[in-house]
């Protein structure tokens, strides 16, 4: 049993009456009278130079108010497509009207002459030559020419000694690659450690494959909004739908050169994010500018088409993989070279790439990553950002190389996982960690090593890894004379993370977690905080909850001595009164009295707060076995039982992370089974949910989570985060499932139905 | 563009209002009457976060005119429960965490009641094909469907 009478309970959400009554106020709920509204209006084009924009006849017609471009962007930034578009649904400029259906109307009135441009939609395409070069980046060479390229400089500044043998050598060797000149590049990133390719010479097996993983959209349920109202005196508010509105201040003071303190951002609830709504989006700058041009406040709301036209989704890529083992299944070596495709704006999460280490150790290991422009929109996080993609590679070759040892997928990987102290490939040692813990929670639950299957049924395994942050963050803790305890932060709550402050600050206070509520400010108001992301929040915000409400105890401790006439060391806070320990009378105070009584001291109101900005978070793991059956004639899959076992240090609100863990393996199964954002020369084809198909309820059953505790060392009470973990082994235990039901592989997400038939047709048929 | 007379109740409430022949039962309910409760998740009709239930059916009210509902009876998220007391769907999504960012909450639950009042017996496969067309991409419906589950106990318990 716990020793906790609040934190560890699955007590309902602060928030959760009016989520359910829909009293919750989102971005597009924000209304003012005298309101306009925003539409932007965009390319038709997918890659094209812009020879002019016209917005006269949209300008007459009656209830637009304004029209902004480029040329309204006072810093020049960014914001609109001027001089040329490199993707179908890039925003030109925006229009206000009086009503939604008017700016839209307006938006169609504008017309823009183009010259079009060829288009590249592959980064395998992307890469070469004779593609076109959409923002005129520098090359980048490939992982052999990187070599050489260092090895003749090397050579070079060595004087003395006649090396001309071997700089010709390397010459004619660099002359071999021009396939390895890489055009079209925004970024790049290498790591390694030990000879990689010495470990792949000493391995008895060695495997090769090409993977890969679509481009998939984060599908949060309300599209990007923002409403904004300049005031006479040249202030801004901004009401956000976002992960986090202090890098909305920011954003917006960086595009319209002005200071942070001329601008408030009011975060509002949100509609799910999972790292679609950090920092400035779509809707965020066309809002202030409009407003700013109007004197009235804006709304700027996406519709579904304009989130898959020119949202910023999670970055597909191909990853090209090669492992090496030895007969007992003893991982010696790793190599990785990814491409990962970041449409028009340098990002993707290439460094994410390193994740093919997964939790596992060897000494072998070699990683080169690049981002890779096409004309589609850009990137941005998507719940665990590329940690899904590169160990969808990973965890599916080493599925691939039990089967060829003959080891069982749950031994193999058991075998080589790393423990507390052990050399992470390229990293660190390790700290305490629950690997071992977390493969043998999941196996258990499904008596893996009796698991049974029936004809074309097969079973998937596969393990991720995540390391939460710790950003900066603070809380306030008030106690009020009627013993009630308030929270005031500035961290944006979509998970549940108020409700984990909340049972903490009753945990530390000793009072019922109904007695706790919780005020979150806007960016005038509240300390700085960090975004809600990167699995960051009851990390960070827990321990800052626990460090106010312990400075509150104190406090009210001191209080208590004073006023009882004895020494702190003789009080005690429990249920909610502090008592005293070594009185004969059985004297106390509750919370409330000491609250009144603080107004009259010289110390006033009790205040607790906790502020940080930094701790070492532990490492996370996420295990997921699912079964599966496969109609070999129609290559549809029906998943029949996904058990997910996560090492969440310590739950909080058990509640609450079941629902974590469940919503990410779910979200992996789309990833891994349907899910694709589709593009040809003519930009994005399927922009709505019918051509893009998320999961329902009718697809997948129940999933039952199994939690793991292995603490973390700084974590409050113990916790890691959350919420990107559970994602991150999902691609891959169904593609694992698959093949072991199937016999085929299929390495190139999603596994659609024609997919398998296709395989199972070249592999000659075969249920097994 | 002109617009037209119409009349019909929203929760009980008598709305005599001139609505453009464009405008959706969606745009009606948010923008012109108020009730903020229902959501716009998709604009056509594929997401349910719009779902109200019109004479005693569901409906994506972002497919429907606005100008349809004259003389039909609508229930919005927003009146289904009373102060103090919430309906029995509303109740166990609470219970059961059926809800994260809570954005698909409200056209789940209008969907979730319109199916129990129809068939609180519903057995648990049918009813995942009868609420395949809520989206929600937070909880991965587990919780979701232990909540429609439980509050179907509930509802049979009152009958």
């Amino acid at each position: 049993m716990s020793e906790h009478a609040v934190v560890g309970k699955g007590v309902p959400r602060v928030d959760a009456l009016e989520k359910v009554t829909g009293a919750a106020k989102y971005g597009a709920d924000i209304n003012f009278p005298g309101m306009l509204h925003a539409r932007i209006f965009r390319s038709t084009e997918v890659h094209a130079k812009i020879l002019s924009i016209d917005t006269s006849e949209a300008e007459k017609l009656p209830g637009v108010h304004a029209i902004i471009t480029q040329d309204d962007i006072p810093t020049g930034r960014a914001v609109f497509a001027k001089e040329k578009v490199l993707y179908y649904g890039e925003p030109l400029g925006a229009v206000a009207a009086t009503d939604p259906d008017i700016a839209e109307e307006a938006a169609e009135l504008v017309k823009v002459e183009y010259e079009p441009l060829p288009v590249v939609q592959d980064v395998m395409e992307s890469i070469k030559p004779d593609a076109p070069h959409l923002l005129n980046d520098r090359t980048k060479d490939g992982p052999r020419r990187r070599v050489i390229t260092r090895q003749l400089k090397k050579l070079s500044k060595e004087t003395g000694e006649d090396n001309s043998a071997e700089i010709e050598r390397l010459n004619a060797e660099l002359g071999g690659l021009d396939d390895e000149i890489y055009y079209n590049v925004a970024g790049e990133t290498h790591e390694s450690a030990g000879d990689v390719e010495q470990g792949f010479a000493e391995s008895d097996v060695v495997v090769e494959g090409t993977y890969t993983i679509p481009r998939v959209h984060q599908v949060y349920m309300e599209p990007h909004v923002s409403v904004a109202q300049a005031e006479p005196s040249g202030k801004l508010t901004v009401w956000a739908s976002t992960q986090g509105h202090f890098a909305i201040r920011s954003g917006i003071a960086g595009v319209l050169g002005i200071p942070l303190s001329d601008i408030n951002v009011v975060g509002v609830t949100m509609g799910g994010g999972f790292g679609g709504r950090f920092n400035i989006q779509a809707t965020h700058v066309p809002a202030v500018i409009l407003s700013q041009k109007t004197g009235r406040p804006v709304k700027a709301q996406l519709n579904r088409e304009e989130e898959f036209l020119d949202g910023r989704p999670g970055a597909g890529c191909v990853i090209k993989l090669k492992t090496g083992v030895m007969d007992d299944g003893t991982i010696v070596a790793r190599k990785a070279l990814a491409f990962w495709d970041c449409g028009s704006v340098a990002g993707g999460p290439i460094a994410n790439t390193i994740r093919i280490r997964g939790v596992y150790k060897f000494p072998h290991l070699q990683m080169d990553a690049y981002a890779v422009h096409t004309n589609k929109s850009g990137t941005t996080s998507y719940r665990a950002p590329g940690a899904p993609q590169a160990i969808f590679a990973a965890e599916s070759q080493l599925d691939e190389i039990a089967t060829i040892i003959g080891m069982d997928p749950v031994d193999l990987r058991m075998k080589n996982m790393r423990e507390e102290g052990d050399q992470v490939p390229a990293g660190a040692t390790e700290p305490i960690v629950g690997y071992k813990e977390t493969l043998k929670a999941a196996a258990d639950a499904v008596d893996w090593w009796n698991r049974e299957k029936g004809p074309n049924q097969g079973w998937g395994v596969a393990v991720g890894d995540w390391t939460n942050g710790c950003g900066p963050g603070a809380v306030y803790v008030s106690v009020h004379e009627d013993g009630s305890v308030r929270l005031f932060h500035g961290s944006m709550d979509i998970t549940g993370t108020d409700t984990a402050m909340a049972q903490i600050a009753a945990e530390v206070l000793t009072v019922p977690y109904e007695q706790v509520s919780i005020t979150r400010g806007d960016t005038n108001s509240a300390p700085y905080n960090t975004g809600s992301g990167g699995s960051v929040v009851t990390f960070t915000m827990g321990n800052t909850a626990k460090l106010a409400a312990e400075d509150a105890r104190g406090r009210l401790l001191e209080l208590a001595a004073q006023r009882l006439n004895t020494d702190i060391e003789h009080v005690e806070l429990r249920d909610g009164k502090v008592s005293l320990t070594n009185g004969d009378a059985p004297k106390s105070l509750s919370l409330g009295e000491l609250a009144a009584y603080s107004l009259s001291t010289t110390g006033g109101p009790i205040v607790g707060k906790g502020s940080l900005s930094g701790r070492l978070s532990a490492p996370a793991v996420a295990v997921q076995i699912a079964k599966v059956e496969v109609n070999p004639e129609t290559g549809n899959t029906k998943v029949l039982r996904t058990v997910a076992s996560q090492d969440v240090g310590f739950a909080i609100n058990p509640i609450a992370v079941e629902g974590q863990i469940e919503g990410g393996v779910v979200q992996g199964y789309a990833w891994s089974m349907m899910e694709e954002m589709q593009y040809d020369e003519k930009g994005n084809v399927n922009p709505g949910f019918v051509d893009y198909r998320v999961p329902t309820t009718a697809d997948i059953p129940r999933i039952e989570s199994v939690i793991v505790e292995v603490p973390a060392p700084n974590g409050p009470y113990g916790a890691k985060g959350v919420g990107e973990p559970s994602l991150t082994p999902t691609l891959a235990t169904f593609a694992n499932a698959v093949t072991d039901a199937t016999g085929v592989r299929i390495n190139d997400l999603p596994i659609k139905p024609e997919k398998i038939v296709n395989a199972l047709k070249s592999n000659g048929n075969g249920s097994r | 563009m002109r617009k037209h007379p119409i009349s019909f109740t929203v929760n009980g409430d008598l709305q005599e209002l001139f609505v453009e022949p464009r405008k959706t039962l969606l745009a009606v309910i948010r923008d012109t009457i108020g009730l903020t409760g229902t959501k716009e998740g998709c604009s056509t009709g594929d997401c349910g976060a719009c779902t109200v239930i019109v004479d005693g059916e569901p409906v994506t009210s972002c497919m429907m005119l606005g100008v349809s509902a004259n003389g039909k009876e609508v229930t919005t998220i927003e009146g289904i429960s009373n102060p103090g007391e919430l309906h029995p769907v509303q109740q166990a999504f609470l219970e059961k965490g059926g809800y994260q960012c809570g954005f698909c909450t409200p056209g789940f639950i209008m969907a979730a009641k319109a199916l129990l009042d129809d068939n609180p017996d519903i057995p648990e496969d049918e009813m995942r094909h009868a609420l395949g067309g809520n989206i929600c991409r937070c909880t991965g419906y587990t919780k979701i469907i232990e909540a429609v589950l439980s509050a179907a106990e509930t509802m049979r318990a009152n009958a």
